[in-house]
């Protein structure tokens, strides 16, 4: 997968679980910028990708995933092995 | 159903803006997390117009959950119960203790989970529907037997969930989710996943929770039943070709590798005992077709059937007819043959209908048959008209109709020895009352439906009755067919519900229920709450009769009016309250 269709699918999951975040604001935000971003949420968008991904996350990481651009490097390098 | 999905559903239901609201209580002991969503999307994938909005409890405390009040405006409780709802030890985020000396106390402190919450979910039925899920989890290896042996523990445990699952599944708002139906949808293999259940206390399986979530909507929000199956005859109601092989070779049993027609007699048999119409369309010589209804050994008896179409032309044209005598909608109506050219003739001409292939050569297709035609047609309770349907179209079909004339009309009504019976707030488990008002299309005031919990509170309000109507006459009951609610005004009564039973026109019953209010109350007017709807035409048509024209918006009926104007009535009125 390119880095251009991963990003379009990631910012497909993140618009499902943050409905209310504009597409633009997407790429910017983490746990610092989105208040709907709690707990709950986390763990909703770790399913969702998983789903979409097609890939097991380590929920152990989870919180080191706490922003848009962290998930898509991480993806990157998942999607890469 | 993905998660994504279902987020999808929840975001398209909050951006449409409805602010008519469907409150929803899940009980469970566990994070509802993905559970609460895939609940709340199945509910509203089955909700146009209404936002669901689920409400959950504390977690570990299920029972304290159910025991508290609920918001008025609630509209059912989905109660899932999983095995540290019943001892915490049976989980895996508590260390109370696996092995021998745990066992006796861990069946005895079940039971008495068990009968708590017996009791919780028994006092919420009394305000709301209420689903229950027994556990669906495998049970932890708390004991000391093997996988392969159901030990004494667990099979008293399994004993008591048993009877617990009986006694409130028999209580008359309480559904418990067959765990049968939930094995096919979701393999016990993929049901748990330890690694969110410690991480999150949530157990499902994203798969699972979807599962249990759809199961849970669908048992709150059950789909309108059919009313009416139309059958093919040849290789479908039996084996063979009738007007080939003849009357007596023509098989449904095992001897002549036939059983599946068997099978499907049976089932036919069955729906005609819970009030499904039965007709025939079928491309065959009456004569033929009348000699195998004389076999001893059938299992369907034509007196189960009504009409029969059976002659050589097309089946659309049977099926026309047929739904003119049953007088339902074709969307209420399932047909089968097994002959694919047929069907689409019939889809053609008629696209609402259920058109099913009966796939005489294949016995896992035909118990895939059978079981759609169980769920297309099943519900929960049967009511005493569901008995009495099919003789009351009959005798319909012998009465005089509107376009006779009303002086041949009032002839043979005043014949007819009609007896109308007013029962005035009937209790509120009466079944039938709300299966009136949420099913019935052509004479409806205004198409509203109601929950069970809004149909509690309109009774509710202050001056406000319900009128529920029987009818009987020389030719048999028809039972209970008409539903009128509303409240008292001074000196009129608001109409809000006024529903009745298409198989009671052409005796003038509306007639008499609107002078049984009239007379009941002594009011002076009767205002209706009245709204067009596409198929409200004959209750428009009835009040014509006073207003001079159809109406187009809520309208008001005086008694001189009436008085005036309504055809002459026959019924002798036996009125209870």
């Amino acid at each position: 997968m390119n880095e251009a269709s991963l990003r379009e699918k990631l910012i497909a999951c993140f618009r499902v679980v943050f409905p209310r975040l504009a597409e633009s604001s997407l790429p910017g935000a983490s746990v610092a910028t989105v208040v709907a971003w709690d707990s709950v949420a986390a763990i909703t968008l770790l399913h969702v990708i998983e789903e979409e991904f097609q890939i097991e996350i380590d929920m152990e990481k989870l919180a080191e995933l706490d922003s848009f651009e962290k998930w898509a490097a991480f993806l990157s390098a998942e999607t890469q092995q | 159903m993905k998660l994504a999905d279902a987020l999808q559903i929840l975001n398209e239901a909050g951006i449409s803006g409805s602010e008519a609201a469907y409150p929803v209580l899940l009980s469970c002991g566990f994070s509802p997390l993905h559970l609460e969503t895939f609940l709340a999307a199945h509910l509203q994938r089955g909700l146009a117009g209404r936002r669901v909005k689920v409400s959950t409890g504390l977690y570990g405390d299920l029972a304290g959950t159910l025991e508290q009040e609920l918001p008025g405006e609630a509209q059912g409780a989905a109660v899932v119960v999983e095995w540290p709802d019943l001892d915490a030890r049976l989980g895996y985020r508590s260390l109370g203790g696996w092995g021998p000396r745990q066992e006796t106390e861990i069946v005895a402190q079940v039971q008495s989970a068990l009968d708590r919450l017996g009791r919780a979910i028994e006092a919420k039925s009394r305000r709301v529907p209420v689903a229950v899920a027994m556990p669906t989890l495998p049970l932890a290896p708390a004991f000391h037997t093997r996988d392969d042996e159901a030990g004494e523990a667990e099979l008293a445990i399994r004993s008591g969930l048993a009877q617990f699952a009986a006694r409130v599944g028999a209580l008359p708002g309480v559904v418990v989710a067959s765990s049968q139906r939930l094995l096919e949808l979701s393999p016990p293999e993929r049901r748990f996943d330890l690694r969110s259940e410690l991480l999150t206390g949530h157990p499902y399986s994203l798969s699972h929770a979807d599962a249990v979530g759809g199961a849970l909507a669908r048992l709150l929000l059950p789909a309108a039943p059919k009313k009416g199956l139309i059958t093919d005859l040849d290789d479908t109601l039996w084996r063979g070709l009738v007007g080939e092989i003849g009357a007596e070779a023509v098989a449904w049993d095992l001897d002549h590798h036939a059983q599946l027609h068997g099978l499907y007699q049976q089932l036919l048999a069955g729906l005609a005992g819970q009030g499904v119409l039965l007709g025939i369309a079928s491309k065959n010589d009456p004569e033929n077709v009348e000699k195998v209804f004389q076999r001893r050994d059938v299992h369907l008896s034509s007196d189960q059937i009504f009409p029969m179409e059976v002659h050589w032309k097309p089946k659309s044209e049977s099926v026309s007819r047929i739904l003119a005598t049953w007088n339902v909608g074709a969307d209420s109506v399932v047909f089968i043959d097994d002959n694919p050219m047929e069907l689409a003739e019939v889809k053609a001409a008629w696209p609402e209908i259920t058109c099913l292939l009966f796939p005489k050569n294949d016995a896992t297709a035909t118990l895939g048959l059978f079981r759609t035609l169980r769920n297309l047609f099943g519900k929960r309770q049967l009511e005493e008209e569901d008995g009495l349907r099919l003789a009351s179209i009959r005798a319909s079909a012998e009465l005089p109709g509107e376009s006779v004339g009303e002086e041949q009309q009032d002839l043979f009504l005043s014949r007819a020895e009609a007896v109308l019976s007013a029962h005035f707030d009937p209790p509120s488990g009466d079944g039938r009352v709300r299966e009136l008002v949420n099913k019935t299309n052509q004479f409806n005031l205004n198409g509203r439906r109601y929950s069970e919990a809004e149909w509690q509170q309109s009774g509710a309000r202050e001056g406000g009755f319900v009128l529920l109507v029987s009818y009987e006459d020389k030719f048999g009951p028809l039972g209970k067919i008409a539903v009128l609610a509303g409240e008292r005004e001074d000196r009129a009564l608001r109409i809000h519900t006024w529903v009745m039973s298409c198989r009671a026109f052409s005796r003038r019953i509306e007639y008499g229920c609107m002078d049984l209010l009239f007379s009941h109350f002594s009011v002076d007017e009767l205002r209706f709450d009245f709204a067009a709807t596409p198929k409200n035409g004959p209750l428009r048509a009835c009040c014509a009769r006073f207003l001079g024209a159809e109406p187009e918006k809520p309208f008001v009926l005086r008694r001189d009016v009436f008085r005036e104007r309504c055809p002459s009535l026959y019924f002798q009125v036996d009125a209870t309250v």
